[in-house]
């Protein structure tokens, strides 16, 4: 569960003020599917990054599975990042110099589970977007579908009951984007929360609830 | 550390070694200089000791002279002699002093092989070999007591004399002519480097039992007495007390410089090594100033590359990575270019000193090539490098992976 009560971010720089959120009040029950929608500079990223335990808000309260987030350390929300949230990004964010096998393993590492049960569960990722054959490749060697593809296994790699997805077929094509999101629907029925950011009505119909955001606050 | 992670690290090592490859080679490059750099001063100082203990080791060398000074009613201007009763005199009052030879020598028509030369031809005893490192080539011998007791004529020749004598020929057991008496040469001086000497270098001089040489040249007085004491510090001591005690003898003021002279190579020694540390300190600055300029390069060099890397810092933290592995990550890779520059470095220097150690000096036109030839690979000196270089690679390795690991990851993200 994810609830979020008057969240404010407040960015500061110089002598400016910018204020991003502006009392964000939203519940996300477990399991369900929600899209954010709004135009540049709603607030949707800044929302996106504290409920992804990226940033943390100025003033509010968040409360993620009943532990309020605000007071965790920097390591304590890295854990939180690492098991409970799986991320996904426009941009893919994979690491340049390695593999897809490494990409997916890499979350796994950072929670210092074996090799055994490493290889098990990146081969049974490979093999569920259907790019095992791709293990040994680089990002630059794949296609923005696969990569994303890559994304979405590594977002899934410790098995995270939470999914955020910023954009997640903001670069691809209209095939390759259909592709992902019968991914995300597909991991929403197996009973994963979905929370997915993104500018398109179309891929917005794909979730249960859409959230409109203007001017850092929630519209309906 | 979870055990798996140094794998991981170093699988992305690899995959960057080539961006990582102008730090390795900075290491490399320091190392080599500072360890090259202090090897050559150290071998220049080892070599000038060697050099001057061609000479003789812990050397005091006494000399006649003429007073300059009244003395009891006596003029100045009257001549100070030594001769062969001085030794057992000045050693029997002295007991500092080790040993105490004496020497005489006159220019000489030496001739053998149907050759022949004008050579300096020496009167001894065979403590001299110790005194004035006479070590003689393999299959001979310097002079002995018994040459003396027995009144042998025998002799001992430097090297170069061998060679205009005899060529290539071996002379041990052949016969030279000396002012028209034969002598049988015992012995031929092994090669050695000599910076010091009177009468020219020891690889042209010819030695002869005391009691034969005064057969050929019948003055009584001696040229020289050579002293070794038994510590070096007692140098000053000994000299101002063979002035006293020759003083008393031959009546002259102690304090008379001119009456009898000294060549105390012990305190020359002391102001030759007094340069040559000061070429090793300075040696040593310029080292210590090169690894300064070196690690200030490593730590630029690891914040340009904890920079370049800020987006692969947010990726990580985005996915979980705690702040310890961020700076395990970096600071095991800052060891490990370190260790390899390092390595390298000691390698190549190491080798370089050896090969170089390898290269003939030549010891009959004795140069400058004789203090560069001689380079001498220091480990005490590699241990302090490496303990200094370890502590500035630390630093330079620390600071920018706490940075990194400090990083937002949104703004990480973002960075392009």
């Amino acid at each position: 569960m994810i609830e979020l009560q008057d969240i404010t971010k407040v960015y500061r720089t110089g002598s400016q003020v910018l204020e991003a959120l502006r009392s964000v009040s939203l519940t996300i029950a477990r399991g369900e599917f929600i899209s954010i929608m709004g135009p540049s500079g709603s607030g949707k990223s800044t929302l996106m990054n504290i409920v992804g335990c990226l940033d943390t808000p100025t003033a509010g309260e968040y409360v993620l599975d009943g532990d309020n987030v605000a007071g965790l350390t920097f390591d304590q929300l890295a854990a939180v990042r690492n098991r409970k949230i799986g991320f996904v990004f426009q941009n893919f964010n994979l690491l340049p110099y390695a593999t897809a096998w490494e990409n997916i393993e890499l979350p796994m590492l950072f929670d210092g589970k074996n090799g055994r049960r490493r290889r098990e569960r990146v081969t049974e990722l490979l093999n569920a977007v259907g790019l095992y054959e791709w293990r040994g490749h680089r990002p630059s060697e794949l296609s923005g579908g696969q990569q994303q593809r890559i994304a979405l296994a590594r977002a899934l790699a410790n098995d995270p009951p939470i999914l955020l997805a910023d954009e997640p077929t903001g670069n691809l094509d209209s095939k390759s984007g259909e592709e992902i999101m019968a991914i995300l629907t597909e991991l929403w029925r197996e009973g994963r929360t979905i929370v997915m950011v993104t500018h398109n009505d179309h891929i917005a119909a794909h979730s249960e609830r859409t959230i409109r955001l203007f001017d850092g606050q929630v519209m309906a | 550390m979870n055990p798996t992670l140094p794998r991981f690290f170093w699988s992305e090592y690899r995959k960057r070694r080539k961006k990582a490859a102008l730090i390795t080679f900075a290491l490399f490059w320091g190392t080599l200089s500072i360890l090259l750099l202090m090897a050559f001063g150290q071998g220049m100082s080892a070599q000038f000791r060697v050099a001057f203990s061609g000479l003789g080791d812990t050397l005091i060398m006494v000399y006649g002279g003429q007073t300059s000074l009244e003395f009891e009613g006596l003029p100045k201007g009257r001549q100070v002699s030594l001769y062969p009763e001085d030794i057992d005199f000045l050693k029997e009052r002295i007991p500092e002093i080790l040993r105490i030879v004496p020497e005489s020598y006159s220019f000489l028509q030496v001739s053998a092989n149907g050759k022949e030369i004008n050579r300096t031809v020496h009167g001894t005893t065979a403590e001299f070999a110790l005194m004035r490192t006479q070590v003689p080539r393999m299959g001979g011998r310097f002079l002995n007591a018994d040459d003396d007791a027995a009144g042998r004529k025998v002799a001992f020749i430097g090297w170069k004399v061998a060679a205009d004598l005899f060529g290539a020929e071996d002379p041990i057991g052949k016969p030279v002519v000396i002012n028209r008496i034969p002598f049988t040469v015992v012995g031929v001086l092994q090669k050695k480097i000599q910076d010091s000497m009177y009468n020219g270098p020891d690889a042209d001089q010819i030695y002869l039992p005391f009691y034969a040489y005064n057969q050929i040249d019948n003055r009584r007085r001696i040229n020289q007495i050579h002293i070794q004491p038994h510590a070096a510090a007692q140098s000053k001591l000994i000299e101002a007390r063979v002035r006293t005690i020759l003083g008393k003898k031959y009546r002259f003021n102690p304090d008379d410089r001119y009456a009898t002279s000294f060549w105390n190579t012990i305190e020359n020694a002391k102001e030759g090594m007094a340069i040559f540390k000061g070429i090793e300190i300075f040696l040593g600055i310029i080292g210590a100033l090169t690894l300064l300029i070196g690690a200030v390069g490593v730590t630029n060099l690891m914040y340009a590359v904890a920079k370049e890397r800020t987006k692969e810092i947010g990726i990580k933290l985005a996915i979980g990575a705690r702040r310890q592995v961020i700076v395990q990550q970096f600071f095991l890779e800052t060891l490990f270019v370190f260790a390899k520059g390092t390595f390298w470095g000691f390698v190549t220097a190491f080798n370089i000193v050896h090969l170089i150690r390898l290269a003939p000096i030549n010891y009959d036109s004795f140069g400058i090539e004789a203090y560069l030839l001689r380079p001498v690979f220091s480990w005490q000196i590699f241990a302090a490098y490496m303990a200094i270089l370890g502590v500035l690679v630390f630093l330079s390795g620390i600071f920018p992976a706490l940075r990194a690991s400090r990083s937002n990851p949104i703004e990480s993200l973002r960075y392009e």
